[in-house]
């Protein structure tokens, strides 16, 4: 009985993302090292899938890992889990690239100041590994009609706004908009009901 | 709060990125007045966006890519480690602080001067390249040269007369070796028209064989000119006779006009 209770209220679960991130503090190569093995595929994947071109993204997630490793403080792991963190940090970056921002502009957001706001995980956030929470995000947008999956892609990895969907897709403005939300709202439920 | 409603439902797509200017900039104002629903729906939201990267395929970026951030990072660690390791400020004699200010002054020096010298090093390497290209240039003409005098001056060569169209106008002479090629040579020749040349033809003596393109030149000033064939297409027992006509400049695969001049391999 008192095994039960403990394991069905045990301690959550803890990434070891929380425990390397804050190594980077003392430039400990050893735990960027690690950083890079466990995230690298899922950034370039994502970077790639923005630009798609391998020797511009490799730059991007360049500048996004050399970013972690001298602003790792601009990281609060109290504040939400890391991965999320990291690939908003990703996408901002390949986005900027993508819409070809001028060399000062992109010189300006090295600074520190410009890094992902924070990136708080909700009430039912479960830690999965990335394969598992890889495959419930692919099912999940596979079971959004085609038309909210199509508008969600445009906004996320072309960084399109709800008026420039509607006029790629030609389509009114307002239905793009309840397409995105729907879609969104959808997701969440899906993800929601995970954990 | 009063119009949070309609600021809530946009949360996921100001998280996204996909508002519009209008609608982010009165989201962002409602922000700003420090509405802590809204704010704490924004920072759920940005990790439900975070989540569509897992939508993209995952890739293996480069082996080099990691090999330059660890040895970027290794160099910024270890730079960042040799600081601590001086001794604080109160600690260090005039003497030894004096003795550093003469070595910047000495390094700055020192790295001025390395400066010029490696330009004075590169404007001089600069320079032997240009005479060494210069060198091989006429080397080359040179080599160009010998092959014409050869094959002009041997026994074995053998003459071939090509007459022009015009019975009264010049004739081109030439001279083919089986070894070192033909050369081609005319005086007083007529220059041809705007933007053509004469090109070279090879007949072969194959019936039904089409002429064999060879080069293209254009008569100096004073309608002379040598044209030096080193790899004739065809063989001198496979031709049975050169000809010249004038084609567009740049040449063309096969004769586009009849020969001006013309004469057979004997």
């Amino acid at each position: 009985m008192l095994l039960a209770a403990f394991t069905s209220t045990g301690p959550r679960e803890v990434s070891p993302d929380a425990t390397l991130v804050p190594r980077l503090l003392q430039k400990d190569v050893s735990a960027f090292e690690q950083l890079y093995d466990r995230h690298s595929r899922l950034v370039y994947g994502l970077v790639l899938r923005i630009l798609q071109q391998a020797s511009i993204s490799e730059e991007v997630v360049q500048e996004v890992f050399l970013q972690l490793w001298r602003n790792a403080d601009q990281y609060d792991p109290s504040r939400g889990p890391f991965v999320p963190w990291l690939c908003t940090m990703a996408r901002n970056r390949a986005l900027d690239r993508l819409r070809l921002k001028s060399e000062r502009q992109r010189r300006r957001e090295d600074q520190p100041d410009e890094l992902p706001s924070a990136v708080v995980a909700p009430e039912y956030e479960k830690v999965l590994d990335d394969k598992r929470r890889a495959e419930r995000v692919r099912a999940l947008m596979a079971s959004l009609s085609p038309q909210q999956k199509k508008a969600i892609e445009l906004a996320y990895f072309e960084g399109l706004s709800h008026s420039e969907i509607a006029a790629a897709l030609e389509e009114p403005l307002g239905t793009v908009k309840s397409w995105i939300r729907n879609g969104l709202l959808r997701l969440k439920e899906g993800l929601q009901a995970t954990s | 709060m009063k119009n949070c409603d309609q600021f809530r439902e946009r949360t996921e797509a100001y998280a996204l990125g996909a508002l519009d200017p209008e609608e982010r900039v009165a989201l962002e104002v409602h922000l700003a007045s420090g509405c802590p629903e809204c704010t704490k729906a924004v920072e759920e939201a940005r990790w439900l966006i975070s989540q569509l990267a897992y939508t993209a395929p995952e890739a293996a970026p480069s082996d080099m890519l990691k090999g330059r951030l660890l040895q970027t990072v290794r160099a910024e660690a270890q730079s960042q480690a040799k600081p601590h390791a001086l001794p604080s400020k109160s600690a260090i004699p005039f003497w030894l602080l004096a003795g550093v200010a003469a070595l910047v002054v000495f390094s700055i020096y020192s790295a001025w001067n390395t400066r010029r010298l490696h330009d004075e090093i590169r404007e001089a390497n600069n320079r032997a390249a240009d005479l060494v290209q210069q060198r091989q240039k006429i080397e080359q003409e040179l080599l160009l040269a010998k092959r014409e005098a050869t094959i002009l001056m041997d026994p074995g060569s053998v003459n071939i007369a090509l007459k022009g169209s015009d019975a009264q106008g010049p004739q081109l002479k030439a001279k083919w070796h089986s070894e070192w090629g033909v050369v081609v040579m005319g005086e007083n020749i007529p220059m041809p028209s705007p933007h053509h040349v004469l090109q070279l033809w090879f007949i072969p003596k194959a019936p039904g064989k089409m002429p064999m393109p060879s080069m293209m030149v254009r008569p100096d000033a004073n309608g002379r000119f040598v044209l030096l064939v080193s790899s004739p297409p065809e063989s001198m027992d496979a031709t049975k006779a050169l000809a010249i006509s004038e084609e567009p400049e740049g040449g063309s695969p096969w004769p586009t006009n009849p020969p001006r001049y013309s004469g057979g391999v004997s």
